[in-house]
């Protein structure tokens, strides 16, 4: 059953956590006013996205003045679908037309540029198809890139509070590391004030306290933090508030007591 | 007569007034009016002030259900119901992204100054366009180690999964004796 909804309610950020986090394969389609798009994912990273339907890879390659249409024409007669190769890029690469890390370096920025665009749709209805794969001969990249720097520099062109908010509802947040962020971080590349901000994350400083120490703007230390937030590097919490009587916090029973309710439950 | 409390939370129509009228041996005490703001775009009737359902455990001992009102506007209430709570079920309609970070908050203001023990329950999983709990997880940005269970808040036996589950983990927390 496809994933629907709407990216003005759950952004492509969120949607790209998603993916990340759940290993996700499959398309996702974007509807936003006449434009469409779509982005292909293989086991939570992006193999492909574009903007044109029916996007070839050699079309492209010849656009970008990287390959001669003769050479477009000994990669497709080369090309055994049902083969080794199953991607018309990868015929590419095994024809020595172009070296595997200039088709990956320029397939991936054309692909990006065209991620990065969509972070500005406010709104449009989203589709993800579950292990939907792109044709062929589309632009695949010969290596699935991860999704967390697309995000942070989705993030990067996002300007308005009210997004931002939805997440980070006060500057006494305090943001601190999630658990294990490794692997993840490595992937992310990260500006000098995004630097400094990342620096001063210590768990016990809050938001404003940041945007203080660094002199930048609570908005500017926001965004950046926003950014680490949805890429799943960091995690923002309320300051610790001392109990009072009144906080009251959960009741706790004795064991027998809650096995007599489990029990009735049960019997229910 | 001891009586212990089991709060229900959730956005607006995910669900929390079927749930406890599904479990609850009394009928259910709900004050619904008209609903006379945004909410009306959802539900023709929304609660405004909360459900209320019992579960009798014995002679000494009563569960009661509390729904909170889904509505912002009431978020003041949220505070005073939760206080003594022996845990909490977040409700989530599985079918409607857009109430999800309305989910997340709530969820937020339930946990962020208590240890509360909670559930998520994905609530309308029989609906074709439901998002399975997994993916839940995920869209809410929960741990792992957070039980998000299917449910169908007019089924019983999924309503009393949720329950159950619930109370394994207040029962790992409880004291001895």
């Amino acid at each position: 059953m496809p994933l629907v909804g709407n990216i003005r309610d759950f952004g492509l950020s969120d949607f790209l956590y998603l993916v990340d986090r759940g290993y996700k394969t499959g398309a996702l389609h974007l509807n936003h006013e006449h434009e469409t798009a779509v982005l292909y994912f293989d086991k939570g990273k992006l193999i492909y996205g574009s903007r044109t339907q029916g996007e070839r890879v050699g079309e492209l390659l010849m656009r970008l003045g990287k390959i001669t249409s003769q050479q477009v024409e000994q990669a497709t007669q080369a090309w055994k679908p049902n083969g080794e190769e199953t991607t018309l890029a990868q015929v590419l690469v095994r024809e020595a037309i172009l070296s595997q890390e200039d088709l990956q370096r320029t397939l991936q920025a054309h692909v990006e540029e065209q991620v990065y665009t969509l972070f500005a749709w406010a709104e449009g209805e989203f589709r993800f198809e579950h292990g939907q794969k792109p044709e062929t001969d589309a632009p695949i990249m010969p290596m699935p890139v991860p999704v967390e720097h697309l995000i942070m520099e989705g993030v990067r062109r996002i300007d308005e509070w009210g997004r931002i908010k939805d997440r980070i509802p006060s500057t006494d947040m305090i943001p601190r590391f999630v658990d294990q962020p490794g692997e993840r971080a490595k992937g992310v590349k990260l500006s000098p004030e995004e630097w400094r901000i990342f620096a001063r994350i210590n768990g016990k400083d809050s938001l404003a306290t940041i945007a203080r120490t660094t002199s930048l703007s609570e908005f500017d230390v926001c965004r950046v933090v926003y950014g680490f937030l949805t890429a799943g590097l960091v995690e923002v919490v309320r300051k610790p508030k001392a109990q009072t009587p009144r906080d009251g916090g959960p009741s706790r029973l004795k064991r027998s007591l809650v096995s007599r309710i489990i029990n009735r439950v049960r019997s229910m | 007569m001891q009586t212990v409390k089991m709060v229900i939370s959730g956005a607006v129509n995910s669900g929390k007034t079927e749930f406890i009228r599904t479990i609850s041996e009394i009928e259910v005490v709900s004050t619904e009016r008209r609903a006379t703001d945004d909410t009306r775009m959802v539900k023709k009737e929304t609660t405004v002030a909360m459900d209320f359902g019992r579960i009798s455990i014995g002679k000494d001992l009563v569960l009661h259900l509390f729904g909170t009102p889904g509505q912002k506007r009431f978020d003041f209430m949220w505070e005073i119901l939760s206080e003594g709570m022996l845990g909490l079920i977040i409700l989530v309609d599985s079918t409607r992204p857009e109430t999800f970070r309305e989910t997340n908050r709530i969820v937020d203001f339930f946990t962020s100054y208590r240890d509360t023990p909670y559930v998520i329950a994905a609530n309308k999983q029989d609906r074709p366009n439901a998002w399975s709990p997994d993916e839940l997880r995920l869209a809410l940005r929960q741990k792992p180690d957070v039980k998000v269970i299917p449910c169908v808040a007019t089924d019983r036996e999924t309503v009393k999964n949720v329950l159950l589950e619930l109370l394994y983990i207040i029962l790992e927390r409880s004291s001895e004796g």
